[in-house]
């Protein structure tokens, strides 16, 4: 599997850091809503067992690019994808890939905070009943507990577990969305402000979380926070009216950028 | 720089708003104006309260009466030689005596009540019989042939006073009333007025008109609204059985799988515009598309149901959709997000969601339908005369009936007053049937809302 680190990208040989495996690899995507188009020509390789930030002013289609690596873009009629976004070298826009089975593979937290409303342990064991991921009742129960634990909520949840989801608070509802999302075994795990709705110790916990995560999942962060990019990250790519300006190594970005855009973002000139 | 200072004070001068203690002009008008719409509200809320009441207050006093029935408790002797001649009690035999040849038995046991209360009278014992309803010999006899061992005693029967002595009783006729009547003269009303202090003449409440049957024009003491209560739950059973399923699929692939297009559009308008048509349309499309093409039985519950359920579809269909829509979007992202196929998005998260508003918009839908009583029209169930109980359920669904609506309807429409007394009371069932669904819809609503 080495012929990836070959088609890596050209910006990646100033990496200090080792050069991982690329999990997804998007070639000239176009996203359109109707006649808008909100992205243009992405190009981007990004990395397995890793965190990669995506910053950029707000509209500038985080957000939407982050949905076309799950295909959550199909839900929205008007948004039409073109180009090439390849998970293990495998086309996931290909006519033969099933969008369902594509997004267990590819999980996603959404920026607001969105558990089903139903129990805790529901919410967190939905995602492996419907994939037969358990095959029996206490085997169900080690995932719900591992998850949670995980997501760093168990201890506050441990003890109502049949209480409603939604009846936490906004922070502990997106660590349970993680746990929900990480229950299923994803292999890239798409957040989406996962901080935006948490105050500092949660962030705190969620970031916690993630650099946990990234020893075994691909994960991509959308974030309007230049320091939590900073803290979790190794890769950021800076989106711009629907273009990536830059995709970098994060120490790279932060301390050195090329395009005067991203230095004036991250200095808080524009955006 | 210089008038820096100056502006400012200027400013702050001009922007003074006075005392807070005193209102400015705007204020009041403000005031003032609020002060008229609370007013307007309040009137527009003591309007409404007005009618209703008054609603309350006419359908309670003309629909009460009918829930009460008067009776005459007569001792009849049940001889033999005039019920079973060759005196073997074979119920072939029995069966075959007419009621006719009851009515002098019936005659003689007046006589006797009457004697018994000490009442004088010089009227003939067939004009006697005048105050007991003609469905009298009818009773005596249903009950002689399903028991014949009664022949040959004498038997306590409470028969049903005339409508008039009923009427006399609650208030409804007069003495000068009888004038012109044929039947019943003032001379009747004495003897009842005794017969009543003697506790021959008695009025009970009347199980008979909730559970009973209909009756020809000139016997309303004996009509009941069981039968066509009977048809109406045959036609809801229709209704439920094919409205619910049909509107919730409809409604959940119109709203959740189908693509937006012209053709999906179309469809939508058309819904939209079905709840709006008048209902004898769709009694009119029922009585070609069923009884005339399908030659479905006319007047049978099977047809109102299918009639009463193409006129519910929309209303299911417009409030499953919009219950399907207040689904919050982010619980299908969420379902879809950890890879729930599209349908299980629906059916495990969606629809438990939509639950609530589905049953309720499910529920008023056929209270709409129970009530409904044009369709009814054109399929041949108002006017029928329902005066058998269905023999089972497939006799349910396909043997003419009436329903509660057409039956009210019915007896409203015809000329004695004493059926008008019965349609008031048909109403009286018929909207406790209505509140106690629409009762049972926000029940069902706060429970399930209630969970989370
Ligand atoms: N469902 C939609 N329909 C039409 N246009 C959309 C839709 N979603 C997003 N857009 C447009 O696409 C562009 C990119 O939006 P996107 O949500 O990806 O931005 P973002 O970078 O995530 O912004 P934010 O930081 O505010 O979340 C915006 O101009 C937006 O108006
Ligand atoms: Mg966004």
């Amino acid at each position: 599997m080495n012929q990836e680190t070959a088609v890596r990208n050209d910006r990646d040989t100033t990496s200090h850091l080792p050069n991982n495996q690329i999990k997804v690899s998007a070639r000239k995507v176009q996203v359109y809503y109707g006649d808008t188009h909100a992205i243009k020509d992405v190009d981007v390789d990004i990395e397995d067992r890793n965190v990669t930030a995506f910053i950029g002013p707000s509209g500038c289609g985080k957000s939407t690019f982050l949905r076309c690596i799950n295909r959550m873009n199909d839900t929205i009629p008007i948004a039409r994808v073109e180009g090439q976004i390849l998970i293990d070298d495998e086309d996931i826009y290909d006519k033969r890939i099933d969008p369902v089975q594509l997004r267990a593979k590819v999980g996603m937290v959404f920026q607001k905070p969105n558990p089903f409303p139903k129990s805790i342990y529901d919410n967190v064991a939905y995602g492996p009943k419907i994939h037969g991921l358990a095959k029996n009742k206490s085997e169900l129960n080690d995932i719900v507990e591992k998850s949670l634990r995980r997501a760093a909520l168990w201890n506050e949840v441990k003890d109502r577990l049949q209480l409603p989801g939604t009846g936490l608070s906004g922070g502990q509802q997106q660590r349970l969305c993680i746990a929900r999302a990480i229950a299923t075994e994803p292999e890239i795990l798409l957040m989406d402000e996962p901080c935006s709705a948490l105050d500092p110790i949660a962030t705190d916990q969620v970031e916690e979380l993630i650099r946990e995560l990234k020893g075994n999942y691909s994960v991509v962060i959308v974030t309007h926070s230049m320091q939590q990019a900073h803290r979790v990250s190794q890769k950021t790519a800076f989106f711009h009216l629907g273009n990536l300006v830059e995709y970098d190594d994060t120490e790279t970005i932060f301390k050195n950028p090329k395009d005067e855009r991203t230095e004036s973002y991250i200095t808080g000139r524009i955006g | 720089m210089t008038d820096a200072p100056a502006t400012i004070a200027d400013a702050s001068a001009s922007r003074s708003k006075g005392s807070l203690l005193e209102k400015d002009a705007r204020t009041k008008k403000r005031n003032a104006a609020e002060t008229r719409f609370k007013a307007y509200g309040i009137i527009a809320i003591g309007i409404g309260l007005a009618f209703l009441a008054a609603l309350v207050f006419s359908i309670v006093r003309n629909g009460v009466p009918a829930f009460t029935q008067t009776y005459v408790t007569v001792p009849i002797t049940l001889e033999a030689e005039t019920l079973d001649p060759e005196g073997n009690r074979d119920p072939a035999d029995i069966s075959g005596v007419m009621t006719f040849a009851y009515s002098p038995l019936i005659q003689q046991g007046l006589q006797s009540a009457l004697e018994e209360a000490d009442v004088e009278t010089d009227m003939s014992a067939s004009d006697l019989t005048k105050m007991l309803s003609s469905s009298a010999e009818n009773t005596v006899r249903q009950r002689v042939v399903s028991n014949p061992d009664l022949i040959g005693e004498t038997e306590e029967f409470r028969l049903l006073a005339s409508s008039r002595v009923d009427g006399y009783l609650k208030g409804r006729v007069e003495r000068a009333d009888l004038e012109r009547d044929r039947n019943l003269d003032a001379a009747h009303l004495d003897i009842v007025d005794q017969l009543q202090e003697a506790g021959v003449v008695s009025r009970t409440f009347n199980m008979d008109f909730i559970l009973g049957t209909d009756a020809s024009d000139n016997r309303p003491e004996q009509a009941g609204i069981g039968a066509s209560m009977l048809g109406s739950f045959f036609m809801m059973l229709v209704v439920l059985a094919l409205a619910l399923p049909i509107g919730v699929a409809a409604s959940i692939y119109l709203e959740e799988f189908a693509p937006k297009n012209k053709f999906t559009d179309l469809i939508e308008v058309n819904i939209s515009n079905l709840a709006a048509v008048p209902s004898i349309v769709f009694g009119i499309l029922g009585l070609a598309a069923f009884i005339q093409f399908a030659g479905l039985p006319q007047s049978a519950p099977l047809v109102g149901g299918l009639v009463l359920t193409l006129m519910t579809l929309p209303t299911i269909i417009i409030s499953t959709r919009a219950s399907l829509k207040s689904v919050p979007p982010s619980i299908r992202d969420a379902a879809l997000g950890v890879g729930a196929s599209p349908m299980q998005a629906v059916f495990h998260h969606v629809l438990p969601l939509a639950a609530p508003g589905i049953l309720t918009g499910t529920i008023i839908g056929l209270a709409q339908a129970l009530g409904e009583t044009a369709p009814l029209l054109l399929i041949g169930m108002v006017g029928f005369i329902a005066s058998n109980y269905p023999e089972g359920v497939a006799s349910g669904f396909l043997d003419p009936n009436s329903a509660m609506p057409a039956q009210i309807y019915e007896w409203a429409k015809r000329a004695d007053p004493a059926f008008y007394e019965r349609a008031w009371g048909g109403i009286i069932i018929l909207l406790v049937f209505l509140l106690s669904m629409n009762l049972l819809a926000i029940i069902l609503r706060r429970r399930f809302e209630r969970r989370w």
